[in-house]
């Protein structure tokens, strides 16, 4: 297991955001966590990255206790988050939000992980001095998960990559996804578009309430009759 | 239906207003049970530090006395500053500038006549002429002073934050130049002396316990009350009905004219006045009591007051080289200043909401009785609040219907609401669902007014609501928050009083149901004492929507209830639902995600996708419709 | 004209001392929303150490950056001592811990030295004057302007080319996405306080040598002008705070040649009035570049 969370616990203030909640992730998995909104999906996220302090459990990362490390360690070590509405620097050009994002590799290899991220997203090699705060909800998106890329994760976490944007951009988000796990990628995303998102995805987990209510693989769990009542209430 | 605390509430009159009547009625009586405790626990405070400093002071030289009565003074204009900071929890550093102003009128008026015409001969206005009697000079000084206030709290009051200090620090600037370099009024650096000379400690007892009734009558006061609210968050505030702007400047003006008492009374135990006496580090001096004693309550106040006030006392001993302890002391200056400054460094960094943060021995003392009395009525535990009490029928519930008309909003470029025109009929549960940033709490912002909207307009009957967030509270929606914000230092009680007050004022052709059936209603009564920041998370969920009842809206928006909660709590949220708005006769417009819970308590659904209407109907209408099914699972490509 | 112009260069040289605080003060207010009004006392230090070092006849060659460096290593330790504990407070314990410190730092000079200002000779290169046409020009008002602009040219640099100026200005724009770009909180924070307190004591440098002399209230005044210049260009806008500190300089200037005599004493509350309409008027400031690229 390349990332393991086990028993979970986050709490903001009063509220139990994450009731013990266990997710494991193999080498060159993608895995899907579905849920509807409030299920504490993004806390999850949070809280494997060390931008929120668990207040019990674990998180493992290559068989080392990582639970509440900063958040720039963890980048340093292979974690990688793409966060929910992406957050990119307006202020900065779309090259320097990229130089930021590969501060923790060596000097020497940002120039050419830039390059490749150029040849990965050519929409984003054509605006490269343009301020990010130009760049349209597609290209921004591209942007934000071309800046996890630039410190080479070992694991990327994607929150919402497909929030606010236009079908043929989700079209595009979704071919990246794939193409990403065939170079070899290991990903935890998380997306309202669960059907979709479950079909291509090797394994799902199903959160409600700040609790996994069901796992499984994708393409059983998005075929389950009962997902869209778990998902939504039911009656 | 009383409780035990406010067993004093005035007798039900009958007839139309039945209800307004018992609605002041509770607010008054709960003034009384808190602010006499309150008054009578801190005059008894100030009583006992009094006893102890006199008995002190006869043992001693005048400098003695000189130390109760500075620490009286002090005590004063401490409590002018909380006043104003403690309950608008905006940082003012300008109070002091009042209190020059009203301490040099004071001076001007009653310096006798013939040092006038040797310090000031070329003054303005006949003022070297001029003698009056120092009672009469200082009536007039803290007039003046309050006339400051109003001008500077219209400035200041309309700001917060980082403004409202950065403009009160100005004036506190402007008024030590202005005093500066008017030599013919003030005589300049040169101090303005024979200013007459106070004795004894009769006045400075006199203004410490004055200013200790004003705080507290104008904390348990209305305005004061709001201006709590207002502290707490004002955006929950706003949405209550509660306007920011009045009960944040009468706050200001209220804390100015104690200030200016104080600065009065601080220049006349001096003899005389110059423009460094009202200085920033004196201001500083100020507040390090404030803080270091708890900025929120008067016990605080006095508490740091003399905390400082004492720990100066024997810094400046110890800094005096004295022989004490059986060796002399090195002679250190600055020491007091040290201490001030480290123990507010030390209180800021480890406990920033003072020693005392929320205390205050009144409100402990009064809440003390009121649970003792009523112990054993209490019978019901934490989660049993079954519907065991019968749901009064509101006696007039609303014949309006709530309508949208294309309601839309565009965020540049970006449309989050696309005209939306739906129709919450009179008394009806009805639901608005859809995915994740399908624009439902952008929509309620659009009714409420958290949100300008750039299209479209909501009515309620024929009343066009418009403008502010506070003005559509007081025209009859009120909501509640996804990201739960109650009062969170408020009590239960004083949460949910807070908008009975505005109800008492702007709703009160909808009454029905008291403060106290509604804390009955959601199960809240028998933790009505608590802060509500203690309460446990669903607790805190039906004291939102407690409080938004208490508007006595026409409609009720409800932001994701059950955000956060389980499958059962849900269900019992249904009934929650249910019986407030059945009590207070109120349409519901209910947001969430949770389908069961939507189906479980809506006749009429509407389900919003990328900000447009993609369905209507009933539940199972909606339920069974195949866009929506797309909709929320994304199966579009699989 | 002539005049015109010589206030001109007058209220620059009087500026760039205000203008190098100010860039401190919006910067920190950019990474930790925190008016430090603490930043002052930076030019306190460099004032005791160079009486200290001067006293003792060392050059002032080897006192100016020892003295740089004291306010670097007094800015850097303020931080983790202090402010490090109160970062997510609210503005107001951020702000009065900022006072605390400040208080504490007078006392600590009245106990440590003494409340009465000790003195140090000014070189000779502070106070002569040119004369370049019709105009006397003080030849360290042009070593001051000629310092500061090579500060803003460095500070812009910085700011465009290196990691540590990208993580500042993204750690403005949003903390918690800088973090999750590998950038260390506590590194960005300790580095934008040492780079500010760079800022400051070369500022203190260039007022200090005409000053010539240390006493422990005097980081007070110069501070509250770089406060206001920083708001009137817009707290946490860099260049903002240029143009701001720029041009309460240049207004003081003005202000002192225009006022009749008798309303002399009052320039700063002229400039107060003005900086409390602004506020009410524009909040964000006057000069918000940041704010005019985001819209």
């Amino acid at each position: 297991m390349i990332l393991e969370v086990d028993q979970l616990i986050t709490r903001y203030g009063s509220l139990t955001a994450l009731h013990a909640v266990s997710v494991h992730v193999a080498e060159g998995e993608l895995v899907a966590l579905v849920g509807p909104n409030g299920a504490g999906k993004t806390t999850l996220l949070s809280s494997v990255m060390g931008l929120l302090k668990p207040s019990g459990g674990v998180v493992r990362f290559e068989g080392r206790n990582i639970t509440g490390f900063d958040p720039a360690a963890n980048v340093a070590s292979g974690l990688a988050l793409v966060p929910e509405r992406r957050r990119i620097f307006k202020d900065l050009t779309v090259a320097e939000n990229l130089r930021l994002a590969g501060s923790t590799v060596a000097k020497s290899l940002r120039r050419s992980r830039m390059d490749e991220m150029g040849d990965r997203f050519p929409a984003l090699r054509s605006k490269w001095d343009v301020s990010a705060g130009f760049l349209s909800g597609g290209q921004a998106q591209q942007l934000a998960v071309a800046r996890a890329l630039m410190s080479a994760p070992k694991v990327l976490l994607l929150d919402e990559p497909c929030l606010g944007l236009a079908p043929t951009m989700v079209d595009v988000i979704f071919e990246l996804l794939d193409q990403l796990r065939s170079q070899g990628c290991t990903i935890l995303v998380v997306e309202q578009q669960a059907q979709r998102v479950l079909s291509v995805a090797d394994r799902g987990y199903v959160m409600r309430t700040g609790e996994i209510v069901a796992e499984g693989s994708g393409p059983d769990l998005s075929g389950r009759p009962d997902l869209f009542d778990t998902y939504i209430g039911g009656s | 239906m009383t409780s035990p605390g406010t067993g004093s509430g005035t007798d039900v009159a009958a007839g139309p207003d039945a209800g307004r009547a018992r609605a002041s009625g509770a607010s008054r009586s709960q003034l009384r049970s808190v602010a006499l405790p309150s008054l009578l626990a801190n005059w008894a405070l100030l009583g006992v530090l009094f006893a102890f400093g006199a008995l002190y002071a006869t043992g001693g030289s005048s400098a003695r006395d000189l130390l109760i009565s500075d620490l009286l003074i002090n005590l004063v204009l401490v409590i002018g500053f909380h006043i104003f900071i403690g309950n608008t929890g905006v940082l003012s550093f300008g109070h002091l500038g009042i209190a020059s102003v009203a301490a040099y009128t004071m001076a001007l008026l009653a310096v006798p006549s013939d040092r006038k015409l040797v310090l000031i001969p070329k003054a303005p206005w006949g003022i070297p002429e001029i003698e009056l009697s120092p009672l009469v000079a200082s009536l007039i000084g803290v007039g003046v002073g309050v006339v400051v206030a109003v001008l500077l709290g219209l400035v200041a009051a309309r700001t917060s934050g980082l403004a409202a200090t950065m403009i009160t620090l100005a004036f506190l600037a402007i008024v030590r130049q202005v005093a500066e370099n008017r030599k013919d009024l003030t005589g300049g650096a040169q101090n303005l002396s024979s200013v007459p000379r106070l004795e004894g400690w009769s006045w400075p007892v006199f203004g410490a316990l004055l200013a200790i009734t004003i705080a507290v009558f104008f904390r348990s006061s209305k305005i004061g009350r709001l201006a709590v609210a207002t502290r707490e968050d004002e955006l929950a505030a706003g949405a209550m009905g509660i306007e920011v702007f009045t009960p944040r400047l009468i706050a200001f003006v209220v804390g100015g004219g104690v200030v200016a008492l104080g600065g009065i009374l601080r220049v006349q135990s001096l003899g005389s006045i110059g423009p460094s006496q009202f200085s920033f580090e004196f201001t500083i001096l100020i507040l390090a009591m404030l803080v270091v004693g708890g900025m929120r309550t008067v016990t605080g106040a006095i508490i740091g007051t003399v905390f400082i006030t004492v720990g100066k006392e024997i810094t400046r001993f110890l800094g005096d080289g004295p022989d004490f302890l059986g060796f002399t002391w090195p002679k250190v200056d600055g020491l007091p200043d040290l201490f001030l400054a480290g123990s507010l460094l030390a209180v800021l960094l480890t406990r920033p909401t003072g020693l005392l943060g929320e205390f205050d021995l009144g409100r402990w003392i009064s809440t003390r009785v009121r649970t003792s009395a009523s112990a054993p009525a209490v019978v019901a535990g934490p989660d049993d609040h079954a519907p065991v009490v019968p749901v009064p029928r509101a006696p007039q519930a609303t014949r309006d219907e709530l309508v949208t008309n294309g309601l839309g909003v565009v965020f540049g470029g970006f449309t989050a609401v696309d005209n939306v025109s739906i129709t919450v009929a009179p008394g009806r549960i009805h639901g608005l669902i859809g995915p994740n940033g399908a624009g439902k709490t952008t929509f309620v912002n659009l009714l409420t007014g958290q949100v300008e909207p750039t299209a479209g307009s909501v009515h309620i009957g024929d009343r066009l609501l418009s403008g502010a967030p506070y003005k559509r509270a007081r025209d009859g929606v009120a909501r509640t928050f996804q990201n739960l914000r109650v009062f969170p230092s408020l009590s239960v009680r004083e949460n949910v009083a807070v908008a009975d007050l505005i109800a008492h004022d702007h709703r009160s052709h909808r009454t029905g149901v008291s403060v106290d059936e509604l804390l009955t209603l959601s199960g809240l009564s028998h933790m009505a004492d608590r802060v509500a920041s203690t309460l446990d998370y669903g607790n805190q969920r039906r004291l939102e929507i407690a409080r938004a009842a208490a508007l006595r809206p026409d409609f009720l928006l409800l932001d994701e209830p059950t955000s956060g909660m389980s499958s059962s709590e849900s269900l019992e949220m249904v009934d929650h639902v249910r019986r407030v708005a059945t009590a207070i006769g109120a349409g519901v417009l209910v947001i969430d995600h949770d389908l069961g819970f939507i189906t479980n308590i809506c006749e009429h659904i509407t389900v919003l996708d990328q900000g447009t209407v993609l369905a209507e109907g009933t539940a199972e209408e909606v339920q069974r419709d195949q866009r929506v099914i797309d909709a929320y699972l994304g199966s579009g490509h699989a | 004209m002539t005049e015109f112009v010589q206030n001109l260069i007058d209220g620059l040289g009087n500026g760039s001392t205000y203008a190098l605080l100010a860039v401190g003060v919006s910067m920190l207010f950019g990474v930790m929303h925190l008016v430090n009004f603490a930043h002052g006392e930076l030019l306190t230090i460099g004032a005791y150490v160079i009486y200290g070092m001067r006293s003792n006849d060392i050059s002032w060659w080897a006192t100016i950056p020892v003295a740089i460096l004291s306010a670097v290593m007094l800015s850097v330790l303020i931080e983790l001592v202090a402010f490090r504990r109160v970062r997510t407070a609210s503005a107001f314990t951020l702000l009065l811990t900022s006072f605390a410190i400040e208080i504490l730092s007078h006392a600590a000079w009245r106990i440590g030295v003494s409340s009465t200002p000790r003195r140090f000779e000014a070189p000779n290169i502070a106070f002569k004057v040119v004369e370049v046409g019709p105009f006397n020009i003080e030849i360290w008002d042009v070593v001051s302007i000629a310092v500061a602009v090579a500060c803003f040219v460095a500070t812009a640099v910085m700011l465009r080319t290196t990691m540590f100026g990208l993580s500042i200005r993204a750690a403005s724009e949003d903390f918690d996405a800088a973090r999750l770009m590998g950038v260390k909180a506590n590194r960005v924070i300790s580095g934008a306080f040492a780079f500010a307190g760079l800022l400051a004591g070369i500022a203190g440098a260039i007022w200090l040598v005409r000053r010539g002399q240390a006493d422990p209230r005097m980081g007070a005044e110069p501070l509250l002008k770089a406060v206001i210049a920083a708001i009137i260009g817009g707290l946490g806008s860099l260049p903002g705070a240029v143009v701001g500190g720029l041009s309460l300089g240049i207004a003081e200037v003005y202000f002192r040649s225009w006022l009749p005599s008798d309303l002399q004493g009052l320039t700063d509350s002229f400039v107060f009035v003005v900086i409390a309409i602004l506020f009410v008027v524009r909040p964000q400031g006057l000069f918000n570049v940041a704010s005019a690229e985001r819209v």
